[in-house]
């Protein structure tokens, strides 16, 4: 008898969990973002719009904690290209998210839409403040390379990431090293060896497309990637 | 405007299918695989478990300081130099297929066999043999200076002696 209480009133929970999910947290309210492939402002260059595609599903945010910023370095404020202004005006430090994947640059990048442009995307931290965030891995996987300024991840997909700027000194792997999903690897700065950068973090994904026997290793858009994924940081299911 | 046109359409075509690339193994060359004077045991140890071929530039298979990572799908491999890093390193996987044949053999077919350019202040060489992709760069601790990684002068001499130093089918 007790067995048979039982069965509906566990129904009766699950039915009650399902009807009030958790509410939307202020900064899940706060956060916007405009569409992939949209750059800002327009003299930043042309995108890949509406390829929505997820590149690398299920990825955790390269920054620890929220809130971040998805935006323009070169042409935000204070920026090489941007208003003038301070790098760490307000206005860079504010949503919406702005996609920078294929931002003007000199180099090839077959899948933008001029042939060239930026490989992945730079995001702020919270705070216009360096050697504070910590970068984490997006999946597991192994440290393949340390640099300068950078530290590169291959993930268990065989994706390689790759994280620039990160504050040598509090570098927490090494080469070889295994690290699983969410662990810290380094804090966020403005290191680009002795020459200096603004305080963020560039992040971008390699992989291999094939085709019949044929194949290539191209830097793939990111930013729906982290859309996803800072929406389950955000959500506290990173 | 072509290509404008052909990227929207392409990318909905893409599958997240991933697996192993096929290799077409060269004819072993004894001269590097198996050299008078024995590798050091960082290289050999290092790479003996990995199934594609390890290509790196010949100037350095002795250097005992290299730093080895490897599994049997990917290898890197890093030198120390002064005031700079340079890396090497190969992948036998692939991560997404394209059901569209057409339109992405234009990409394949406008990339060069090797491309060397200077990406965020590093130098870098990409480049695919016996179907296997390939990366190498070199980053400098003076990216806006150092004329290792503002001219391709180096990264090119390394790329013409890269030597196959191992790997196994």
């Amino acid at each position: 008898m007790k067995k048979l209480l039982i069965i509906p009133m566990l129904l009766l929970a699950t039915a009650c969990q399902q009807k009030s999910p958790t509410p939307m947290t202020d900064e899940e309210k706060k956060f916007t973002f405009s569409p992939v492939g949209k750059l800002t402002p327009t003299k930043s260059g042309q995108g890949r719009n509406g390829d929505n595609y997820i590149y690398a599903p299920g990825i955790r945010f390269p920054i620890e904690s929220a809130p971040a910023y998805l935006n323009s370095q070169v042409y935000g404020i204070g920026g090489l290209y941007g208003a003038k202004g301070s790098l760490c005006d307000e206005k860079n430090y504010q949503y919406p998210w702005h996609d920078n994947y294929c931002e003007k640059r000199r180099w090839g990048m077959p899948l933008c839409p001029g042939g060239k442009g930026h490989q992945g995307v730079d995001i702020r931290t919270a705070t216009c403040e360096k050697k504070k965030y910590y970068a984490v891995a997006v999946e597991d996987g192994t440290i393949t390379y340390i640099g300068k300024y950078t530290v590169k991840l291959r993930g268990k997909s065989g994706r390689t990431y790759r994280y620039l700027h990160l504050d040598s000194p509090s570098v927490l792997v090494k080469r070889g090293a295994k690290v699983s999903r969410g662990d810290k690897l380094g804090l966020v700065s403005n290191n680009m060896g002795s020459t200096k950068t603004s305080i963020h973090l560039h992040f971008d994904m390699k992989e291999t497309i094939k085709i019949d026997g044929k194949s290539t290793k191209v830097y793939v858009p990111p930013y729906t990637s982290l859309v996803d994924a800072y929406k389950r940081l955000l959500r506290g299911n990173p | 405007m072509r290509r404008l046109l052909i990227i929207p359409f392409l990318f909905s075509l893409l599958n997240a299918d991933s697996g192993i690339l096929d290799i077409k193994w060269p004819k072993p060359n004894l001269k590097h695989q198996k050299p008078s004077t024995p590798y050091p045991e960082v290289l050999t140890e290092g790479i003996k478990d990995v199934k594609l071929p390890v290509y790196i530039p010949n100037s350095y298979a002795y250097d005992k300081n290299m730093i080895v990572v490897a599994d049997k799908n990917f290898y890197t491999i890093s030198f120390l130099f002064k005031d700079a890093t340079v890396m090497i390193s190969g992948d036998r996987t692939y991560q997404e297929s394209v059901s569209n044949k057409q339109e992405f053999k234009a990409i394949l077919k406008a990339t060069p066999p090797v491309t060397f350019e200077q990406e965020e202040g590093i130098m870098t060489a990409e480049f695919n043999r016996h179907g296997v992709n390939y990366s190498m760069a070199i980053e400098c601790d003076k990216p806006q200076t150092d004329e290792r990684c503002t001219d391709t002068k180096l990264i090119k001499d390394l790329y013409n002696r890269l030597i196959m130093v191992g790997g196994r089918p």
